[in-house]
């Protein structure tokens, strides 16, 4: 994919034709490429194991830790080329990958993970003004904020998680699956923080998501992921409105019936 | 009469038992920031006392040059094995890096022997041999200074834990993962914590050195100091200064009633008594933190 330059200057981050390999034979992500906008709400759609937290790991450099690399393609952020950085030195860029399954650091209070996420650089004043400002974004942190915060309920966690990463100053904030296994009325009540910070603060965001229903309300455009590739492009309200995206993943249209040979064929071609 | 002989017992198993608070402060460092019980420990404490020797009597330095100058020098070498050693090992299964750490301390052991032979020398602290009555009971002052010298390693560490680099290594040994997505350096903060255990192994090694002649043997304060450590929970500093305390007690006392029925040695086996019975009644210890799970 060729762009424009002054299409380039507007993008935070571009992933062109990345390949992930792990453990140096298994190619993981075959040829992604992803464009997110300045400010911009972008989200990763597709099923388990199609590609979308490896995508993820690619850009954040996470990847090495599970012994993966990227083979081929580049990405750049703000208009630098990241590929080879360690991961530290892309948190220090304005990266911040909020991983799967919340992680919080579980033996500490919720007020420690947030210090143990703050540059070390930063002085005293601004981390307590900047703890402040997590906590008016997530009141129900603030009530719990000496705690264990591996006794916090998952919502409470998955806040943690995002606040967190938001102390490390992203530019770019990445999360991955932050619906997993919460309330829906927890879901919509973190997306809707989500798309607030964006607002607000003009924070860039990659969404992965299963739960494209959820994810397509609040992002503007949306990928969409297949074995390692990417077989759709289009805003969110045109992928809403695909027949195919409402059958495999929103759980509309004429159902999930795999003795339909119409429906199987179509998802097979995406697979191929 | 009795009652003296009693609280003579008591405190004297008291202060031995925050001697091995003092080495097993190193321990829990490295597994508070890592999760990895470090076998070397002993290899370091023993090392840490080599190396004052060789400053203070092949050199000639004063004590007071040579003990800092020997936790600058240790510091360094304890960096060094997590970088050359176990760096390369972050992730893989723990008992890799467990056999890891006993080798380091197999070869520790073999490489003073070759340098500084196996003869016992002593560090010759100058603390004095006078017998120290506190009322009626005879404290040995050697201990006395290495009771102190652990509960202010016990303060400062306490203090080291809660500050922003203490934090930091608190949250790398609960998830090297999520560190890492917040750009928390885990090798780095690693490296550190193995950097303070050979400093900590310094004083330990200096004060045991003195107490029983600097050799081989002090390696082997591992089994207690792994005692202590596990007792107090692995990775709570407080835990392993009362797991000592608790250890030193009922060492002495027990010893000295238990011997004259079991014809001595009695010693070892309530060490490994309390050691078998804390990982069967209580795994995670007096105060270590316990693995959440949240339904």
């Amino acid at each position: 994919m060729t762009q424009a330059p002054d299409k380039e200057a507007t993008n935070i981050l571009s992933m062109n034709s990345v390949e992930v390999l792990y453990d140096n034979v298994m190619l993981a992500i075959k040829g992604v490429s992803i464009q997110v906008p300045k400010g911009g709400m972008v989200a990763l759609l597709g099923s388990n194991g199609a590609g979308k937290s490896t995508t993820l790991k690619a850009i954040s450099g996470l990847l090495k830790a599970e012994r993966g690399r990227v083979s081929r393609g580049e990405i750049s952020f703000d208009g630098t080329v990241i590929t080879g950085l360690p991961a530290q030195r892309r948190v220090e860029m304005g990266i911040c990958h909020v991983i799967e399954g919340r992680r919080v650091f579980e033996h500490l209070t919720p007020d420690e993970n947030l210090e143990a996420a703050a540059p070390l650089s930063m002085n005293r004043a601004t981390l307590k003004t900047e703890k402040q400002r997590i906590y008016e974004y997530f009141p129900r942190l603030a009530e719990r904020k000496n705690s264990q915060a591996g006794y916090l309920s998952g919502g409470e966690q998955q806040m943690l998680a995002i606040g967190r990463a938001l102390m490390t100053q992203p530019r770019l904030l990445m999360l991955d699956e932050p619906s997993l296994g919460l309330a829906p009325f927890l879901v919509a009540e973190i997306f809707s923080i989500i798309k607030k910070i964006n607002k607000e603060e003009k924070l860039s965001v990659l969404l992965v998501e299963q739960n494209a229903l959820a994810a397509l309300e609040i992002v503007s455009d949306g990928y969409l992921i297949e074995n390692g590739r990417v077989v759709m492009h289009d805003t969110a309200q045109a992928l809403k409105a695909n027949s195919d995206i409402q059958e495999f993943y929103l759980g509309g249209g004429s159902g999930t019936n795999f003795h339909d040979i119409k429906h199987y064929s179509r998802r097979k071609r995406w697979l191929s | 009469m009795e009652l003296v002989f009693l609280a003579e017992l008591a405190a004297n198993g008291a202060l031995t038992g925050l001697l091995y608070s003092l080495f097993a402060i190193g321990l829990v460092l490295i597994y508070k920031a890592s999760s990895v019980p470090n076998l070397a420990q002993g290899g370091l404490t023993m090392v840490g006392a080599y190396i004052v020797l060789a400053l203070a009597r092949d050199i000639g330095l004063p004590l007071w040059v040579a003990i800092p100058l020997a936790a600058v020098v240790m510091f360094g070498f304890g960096m060094g094995i997590e970088r050359v050693a176990l760096r390369r090992l972050a992730g893989r299964p723990i008992v890799m890096i467990l056999m890891m750490t006993l080798g380091i301390d197999i070869f520790l052991r073999g490489t003073t022997l070759a340098i500084w032979g196996g003869t016992s020398r002593s560090v010759e602290l100058g603390v004095g041999y006078d017998p120290l009555f506190i009322g009626d009971v005879l404290i040995s002052r050697i201990h006395l200074v290495g009771a102190a010298v652990a509960l202010l390693l016990f303060v400062v560490f306490v203090l080291f834990f809660r500050s922003r680099l203490g934090i930091r290594l608190r949250a790398i040994a609960d998830d090297y993962m999520a560190s890492w997505s917040v750009g928390i350096s885990v090798e780095r903060g690693v490296g550190l914590s193995w950097g303070l255990a050979s400093i900590v192994a310094v004083a330990a090694g200096v004060i045991w050195g003195e107490i029983q002649g600097v050799d081989q043997s002090l390696s082997l304060l591992l089994l207690k100091g792994l005692t202590v450590a596990v007792l107090g929970g692995l990775d709570s500093i407080f835990g392993a200064v009362l797991a000592g305390l608790i250890l030193g007690i009922l060492e002495n006392v027990g010893s000295t009633y238990l011997d004259p029925f079991v014809g001595g040695g009695s010693r070892d086996l309530i060490v490994a008594a309390v050691l078998i019975l804390t990982v069967m009644l209580r795994p995670h210890g007096l105060f270590g933190r316990q693995d959440i799970e949240r339904v």
